[in-house]
């Protein structure tokens, strides 16, 4: 009955040291103190930690006096009973006795101290525990895997859809997976039921935008001009554009003129953005040096060089007018087959203002006539329309020749020969009336205007010849006549004409067929600022204002003019009726925010 | 022979030995950095991009190449490094190129950018860059400020030998805390079995172990020693003075701790981030052109 304790600890270069002694004991203490039979300095046991005592040859009971246990094989137990035949592995804190039989039939204890006496004394990797090694994932591991997530899912993933897709797809509905991340900007607001369709625009990888795929929808779109002229027409630039335009074709990139040159996308979300000046005078800056047939002069900007303007004048007037263009500096006259002073009307003095003033309540004129008065603006407010006698003229220039029952007959204006047939069948119908002295406007008196009652055509045509039709045709017709004082009339035989003949009106809406003027984005001007209409004395005189008139408030894009305006403003460049397009921000609604700026 | 004998240490001619990379050959670098991002701007400012500057103007292809080229040339420090030379192109001309290189790419790429950002991989390229940048600019503080603390801190000691300090006191701790009873012993080894290089990445940056289990022994144990007077022989009065002295040590050790990973910190992010960059801007480019 005895106990042979082989205590086993290392020297500093590893060799073991056994210390072995026997102990003649049925039953040993086991712990921290000192006085214990199995003395382990090991603060995790107990001073008096357990018993080992031998049961018989067979068994080794071991058991805890504390609650503390020690370990069998692993587990935690409190008491364990062994066949030191058989042998076992136990563990106290931080020692490990290793139980077996001699040969002699002793129980041997093989102890061996096998926790460091502390975390700090166990063994350290000065490289590892004094870095952040062992607290962060490592540089390499953390590098490949952000790199590979990053090329996975923004590059493999919409790669990979987009070879995916159904070839010829019309419909759109098979959307690409994760190229949204591959958007620069948000589209304009006209553009934005196509955000997320990238293939709609760029139809093939690695090929830049082409114009085929704008006019996919946009097929109405005009050309500027035939496309060998613009190719003539386009200034060559220096060393730097030459060399810009080289590796642009270098890399597959239209030549110049395709549409995204002027209509850039993903520049944010809202309306597009204008285009620059820049885009126009490339060419039209010094078109003439390049384009010699060309009758437009060379525009660069429109404070500084930008031809007068030209309009569009009726050279000739009368059922087949004659057209031209001319430069507003030539003094063009414009004939429109009607005689009209507007300096008489316009007065404040004289006739015509005396009659307005009467008409105040009737027709809320002012103490003389205004242009509003004759003229009316388009809906639109952009023209004018036509003046319309009946409309416009007639409250005055009355054609009434009779009263019947109260119901006052006119002429009929536009119809000379209705004209003439109702004067023939009022003088076979009627005898004349008591004579006036009314006839022209230049005869008319204050207070003989009313409608129908001394105003009468008839009157006068009777009074100068009585009872005789032909003579109150005649007396229509001719100087002093009601037609006459507005109209260009030819009398029966000359030309071959059988009949009195009045000259046709032709006024027109437009002048500047290639540039776009907006009368309502100027409303806050007078008219009499642009268009010397108090002193025209005639009708053929164009009221048009020259370009100098235009540039005391407006100039080029970047000038420091009160409206600084691009080519934009004006031109289109897609050659159509249409008004130039602006920015929604810029449209005329929104004039009141941006202080009439247009 | 003669040659090789008068000098077996080339140097270039305005080195001085103990110039940083910060001031590497009178700030050259910082000069041409400066001037890179002056040509920049103005550039930018004279160079009519219509309707407004953007990454696919011809000038935005232009910047971008430059950043490119230079994100690349940045990029290859890593295989540089490994390398050590001296002269014109020494390895320490090539920091201070990186540095302040790197900087004027601030610049450049934001430049490239237009000032137009977004949700997407270009923006996503572009805010990695800035990460890069401004992770190295924190190494180049740290390097530029911590060492000294560092020196000041280890008082002529090893790594080492403040290990072998706390371990030597850990024995003493052993040892004279055999007497005691199980629940005073208990504390003692709370001290025993803690990591001093434990406490996770936080404590380790901002040098702050609120849980240090030393502290808390010590604080216990002086729940008993506080009310009896310190007779000289009392096991427990010997064991918290062990642990003032092992606190003492502990703290220069986290110091020192501390300081080394704020000096290491950096190329944590610096390094993964560049590496995510180099795949965000490949992702860039391509899906630029694929989609051109």
């Amino acid at each position: 009955m005895s106990f042979l304790v082989r205590q086993i600890s290392l020297t500093a270069d590893g060799r073991e040291i056994v210390r072995a002694a026997t102990i003649a004991q049925a039953q040993l203490s086991l712990g921290r103190a000192a006085e214990s039979d199995i003395h382990l300095p090991d603060l995790a046991l107990e001073p008096d930690h357990a018993r080992i005592e031998q049961v018989d040859e067979r068994t080794i009971r071991v058991r805890a006096t504390g609650t503390l246990g020690f370990e069998l094989e692993g587990r935690t137990v409190l008491r364990a009973e062994i066949d030191p035949a058989k042998g076992a592995e136990l563990r106290f804190g931080g020692h490990r006795v290793t139980l077996s039989r001699g040969d002699d039939g002793a129980t041997i204890l093989s102890i061996r101290r096998v926790d460091a006496v502390s975390e700090a004394s166990e063994e350290k990797e000065e490289t590892k525990v004094f870095s952040l090694r062992g607290l962060l994932p490592g540089k390499r591991l953390t590098a490949w895997a952000l790199a590979l997530a990053i090329l996975i899912g923004f590059l493999a993933i919409p790669i990979w859809s987009y070879a995916g897709r159904p070839v010829d797809d019309t419909r759109n509905i098979y959307k690409m997976v994760g190229d949204k991340a591959w958007s620069s900007g948000p589209l304009s607001q006209a553009h934005h039921a196509l955000e997320g369709r990238c293939e709609t625009c760029h139809q093939k990888a690695f090929v830049s935008v082409r114009d085929s795929a704008c006019q996919t929808c946009h097929r109405d779109a005009h050309d500027h001009a035939p496309a060998a002229r613009i190719a003539m027409a386009r200034a060559e630039g220096g060393l730097g554009d030459k060399l810009l335009a080289g590796v642009a074709a270098a890399f597959g990139k239209p030549p110049e003129g395709a549409c995204v040159d002027c209509h850039r996308e993903h520049e944010g979300a809202g309306p597009m953005q204008p285009t620059q000046q820049a885009f126009c005078t490339d060419c039209h800056g010094t078109l003439k040096d390049r384009l010699k047939d060309t009758k437009l002069g060379n525009a660069a900007d429109f404070g500084t060089s930008h031809p007068q303007f030209s309009a569009l004048v009726q050279a000739r007037p009368g059922q087949h007018p004659r057209f031209s263009r001319a430069s507003l500096d030539s003094r063009p006259m414009d004939d429109s087959g009607l005689k009209f002073p507007h300096d008489i009307h316009l007065s404040a003095r004289g006739g015509v203002a005396k009659m307005a003033r009467t008409m105040k309540a009737q027709y809320g004129f002012g103490d003389a006539l205004a242009c509003k008065d004759c003229h009316k603006p388009t809906a639109d407010g952009v023209r004018f329309l036509p003046v319309d006698m009946e409309r416009d003229c007639q409250m005055c220039h009355s054609l009434a020749f009779e009263t019947i029952g109260g119901t006052v007959r006119t002429l009929r204006h536009g119809q000379p020969d209705q004209v003439v047939a109702d004067l023939r069948a009022y003088f076979r119908s009627t005898g004349p009336a008591q004579p006036t002295a009314l006839g022209g406007t230049a005869r008319r008196r204050p207070g003989d205007y009313a409608q129908g009652r001394l105003y009468h055509a008839y009157f006068g045509a009777a009074a100068a010849r009585p009872s005789r039709a032909e003579d109150a045709v005649t007396a229509v017709f001719s100087r002093g006549g009601a037609c006459y004082d507005c109209h260009t009339v030819t009398p029966p035989g000359t030309n071959g004409n059988a009949g009195w003949q009045v000259l046709p009106v032709h006024q027109p809406m437009r002048y500047m067929m290639n540039g776009w003027f907006d009368h309502a984005a100027h409303r806050t001007e007078k008219c009499e600022s642009c268009h010397a209409a108090p002193k025209s004395h005639d009708a053929k005189q164009l009221l048009l204002p020259g370009i100098d008139s235009c540039r005391t408030c407006h100039g080029g894009e970047k000038a420091k003019a009160d409206v600084p305006s691009g080519c934009a403003m004006c031109h289109s460049y897609h050659a159509g009726d249409d008004a130039p397009w602006v920015p929604a921000s810029r449209s005329i609604g929104k004039d009141a925010a941006t202080g009439g700026r247009r | 022979m003669a040659a090789g004998a008068a000098s077996p240490i080339r140097r270039a001619k305005g080195e001085v030995l103990h110039d940083g990379f910060l001031r590497h050959a009178g700030f050259r670098w910082l000069k041409i950095a400066t001037l890179i991002c002056v040509l920049s701007i103005a550039s930018y400012m004279l160079v009519d991009v219509t309707p407004r500057h953007n990454g696919g103007s011809w000038y935005g292809y232009a910047m971008g190449t430059i950043g490119v080229l230079l994100i690349l040339w940045l990029t290859l420090l890593g295989l540089r490094k490994r390398a050590m030379t001296r002269g014109r192109w020494s390895l320490k001309a090539w920091t201070s190129a990186h540095v302040y290189l790197g900087l004027s790419l601030i610049v450049i790429a934001t430049l490239h950018t237009g000032f137009q950002l977004g949700w997407n991989v270009h923006t996503l390229a572009y805010a990695l860059m800035m990460l890069v940048i401004l992770s190295g600019l924190f190494g180049i503080a740290v390097y530029a400020t911590l060492p000294a603390a560092l020196s000041n801190n280890r008082a002529e000691m090893t790594q080492v030998q403040m290990l072998d300090a706390v371990r030597a006191i850990d024995r003493q701790l052993h040892d004279a805390a055999q007497p005691l009873t199980h629940e005073q012993a208990a504390l003692v080894r709370q001290s025993l079995e803690d990591d001093p290089f434990g406490g996770g990445l936080i404590a380790r940056l901002s040098g702050r172990y609120p849980r240090c289990a030393t502290a808390r022994a010590q604080a216990a144990l002086r729940r008993w020693t506080g009310e009896t007077p310190d007779t000289g022989n009392d096991p427990l009065e010997r064991i918290d003075a062990l642990l003032e002295r092992k606190q003492a040590m502990l703290a220069r050790l986290r110091r020192h701790l501390k300081l080394k990973a704020l000096l290491e910190i950096w190329l944590y992010v610096h390094v993964p981030a560049t590496f995510a960059l180099l795949a965000a801007l490949t992702a860039h480019v391509v899906s630029v052109f694929f989609y051109w």
